[in-house]
């Protein structure tokens, strides 16, 4: 009598047929969690350190190659950045029908592209975006750069950390692999050079997606092709930004790469600036403002100086 | 294609499909299979199949569903003669069967052909291992294939199985990735044998397991 299969057991007969075959005995696959379009990520048990782990596996290689190479690519940039807003990568290697691997911490947590709606105030938006920011600060440092930021690649996890991941796209300055006129990004958070296919993306690119991040944060939309539009749209956000984060923003989005932070730390300067209350580069105050910056630096100050005086005159009325 | 494929790897759902779509009664869905299956054989329905227009599985649900209009014009009597030749077919099982599909939304006919040959094709794959495991003396292999893949349940682990059948997790874990490596080679060994072209094959295999077959 032929087996009778269940609609659940073909199913998962179907998943599990196409898990990797991971060499030796340490990791032991227990769920798929995640697929991209260049690997599909994995639950697995570290029998030795009894622990679990992510396994990115690249998937079956497509015609014409790469796939294994861009996920080698990834491997080796998470590898070289040691950072706490970075995936750290344990261990790599290659399965029994040639494709590659590596094993990362499991983080966790939820994308950015989800947890944006249980955000609650400028402050704590604010917070996620700057350890983002910090993170491409470092890697800019690192002479890397990611290419493909959006809120689906940041991570924020159960305690507050925030990750960026996917640097399957990243480029390593100087030792760039990817071939002139390849377009890579995502519509709406590439920069206008990116969508170009410009070989040239530095990481002014980046800066662009990082502006085009915290657009989409703060009007739940990518930001639109021309600086007047985003302007108009970020006037009529729900979390309307003032006059410098606006700047800060619009810096970021500029369609001149030269005219935009040329780093993310210069980003992240700028809107640390603008948390502490300070001036911004992205914007020229006017007196009015510069007056009210200076109030708030002095604000202790001058209200000691005015009670003083006013009790000065209230004891020469007395008189 | 061999005829042995061809009816091995469709009778089933092509049973079910005129059982659940045709609404035909038991006997006359087992006639019409019969006969519908010999009728491919002796007429040579394969040699009209042509790739450019469709899937190899949507030409035989087409096929099937042309050979019920004309079966239901015929007498069925002069239909069944007793000289016609019969597969030897497990129509008591299928069925049986048939009360877990009819839970299924039917709506969209070539998706539910597409299930129910993917179902037939697993369970000819899994009758196939279980029989070569055996004759390899690899019957434990088997066991806990189907222990942990073929019942699975979501209290069930890899040390339990484990210790059900007094093994180690480390050779459960390497008996599943045997018996899973088995089961993915024969499939597509089977899925080959059942689609008309390798570029059918291809596309098929991406959407079965999303391998890209070279």
């Amino acid at each position: 009598m032929t087996t009778w299969l269940p609609n659940a057991v073909v199913e998962h007969l179907r998943v599990v047929a196409t898990w990797p075959e991971l060499p030796g005995e340490r990791y032991v696959i227990d769920r798929p969690i995640g697929r991209g379009g260049m690997g599909t990520v994995y639950v697995a048990r570290d029998t030795a350190l009894e622990r679990d782990v992510a396994v990115k596996v690249s998937n079956a290689p497509a015609p014409g190659g790469g796939l294994d190479d861009r996920l080698r690519q990834e491997a080796r940039v998470l590898a070289r950045l040691e950072h706490p807003g970075i995936v750290p990568v344990h261990d790599a290697g290659l399965l029994a029908d040639g494709r590659l691997f590596y094993v990362m911490k499991l983080v966790h947590g939820e994308t950015l592209s989800t947890h944006v709606a249980r955000i609650e105030g400028e402050a704590a938006m604010l917070g996620i975006f700057e350890r983002v920011t910090e993170t491409m600060a470092f890697a800019h440092e690192a002479g890397v750069v990611h290419r493909d930021l959006k809120p689906s690649n940041v991570m924020v996890g159960r305690f507050g950390e925030v990750l960026v991941l996917d640097w399957g796209v990243a480029s390593v300055m100087a030792k760039d692999t990817t071939l002139a006129g390849t377009r890579v990004g995502t519509p709406g958070f590439m920069s206008p050079e990116q969508a170009r296919g410009e070989a040239a993306t530095g990481t002014a690119s980046d800066v662009f997606a990082l502006g085009a991040l915290l657009f989409w944060m703060l009007t739940g939309d990518a930001p639109p092709l021309t600086p007047d539009e985003a302007t108009r749209r970020l006037r009529a956000a729900p979390r309307r930004p003032v006059k410098r984060l606006a700047a800060i923003v619009l810096k970021s989005l500029a369609p001149d790469a030269s005219q935009r932070y040329a780093h993310a730390a210069d980003l992240a300067a700028d809107l640390a600036r603008y948390r502490a209350g300070g001036p911004v580069s992205a914007h020229r105050e006017t007196a009015l403002e510069r007056a009210g910056h200076w109030f708030v630096k002095y604000r202790t100050f001058i209200l000691l100086i005015a009670a003083y005086l006013v009790m000065r005159a209230m004891f020469a009325f007395l008189r | 294609m061999a005829f042995g494929d061809l009816s091995e790897g469709y009778w089933r759902p092509s049973y079910h499909y005129l059982r659940l779509h045709w609404r035909l009664p038991a006997d006359t869905a087992e006639d019409v299979v019969q006969a519908f299956f010999t009728a491919a054989f002796e007429k040579h329905y394969v040699e009209r199949y042509d790739p450019t227009k469709a899937k190899f599985r949507t030409f035989l649900r087409v096929c099937l569903d042309r050979f019920v209009q004309n079966h239901q014009k015929a007498e069925r009597a002069e239909k069944r003669g007793g000289g016609q030749p019969h597969l030897p077919l497990d129509f008591p099982g299928a069925e049986q069967e048939l009360a877990a599909i009819a839970m299924q939304d039917r709506g969209d006919l070539d998706r539910f052909f597409h299930d129910e040959t993917v179902r037939a094709l697993f369970a000819r794959t899994v009758d196939a291992m279980r029989r070569t495991f055996e004759a390899e003396g690899k019957s434990v292999v088997f066991r806990v294939f189907e222990r942990h893949d073929l019942r699975p349940s979501p209290d069930l682990t890899y040390a339990s199985v484990a210790r059900e059948f007094d093994l180690t997790a480390a050779q459960v874990t390497n008996y599943l990735h045997a018996a899973r490596r088995r089961f993915r080679e024969q499939a597509l060994v089977n899925l080959r044998a059942l689609v008309g072209t390798d570029e059918e094959y291809r596309d098929e295999a991406r959407e079965l397991f999303g391998l890209e077959i070279a």
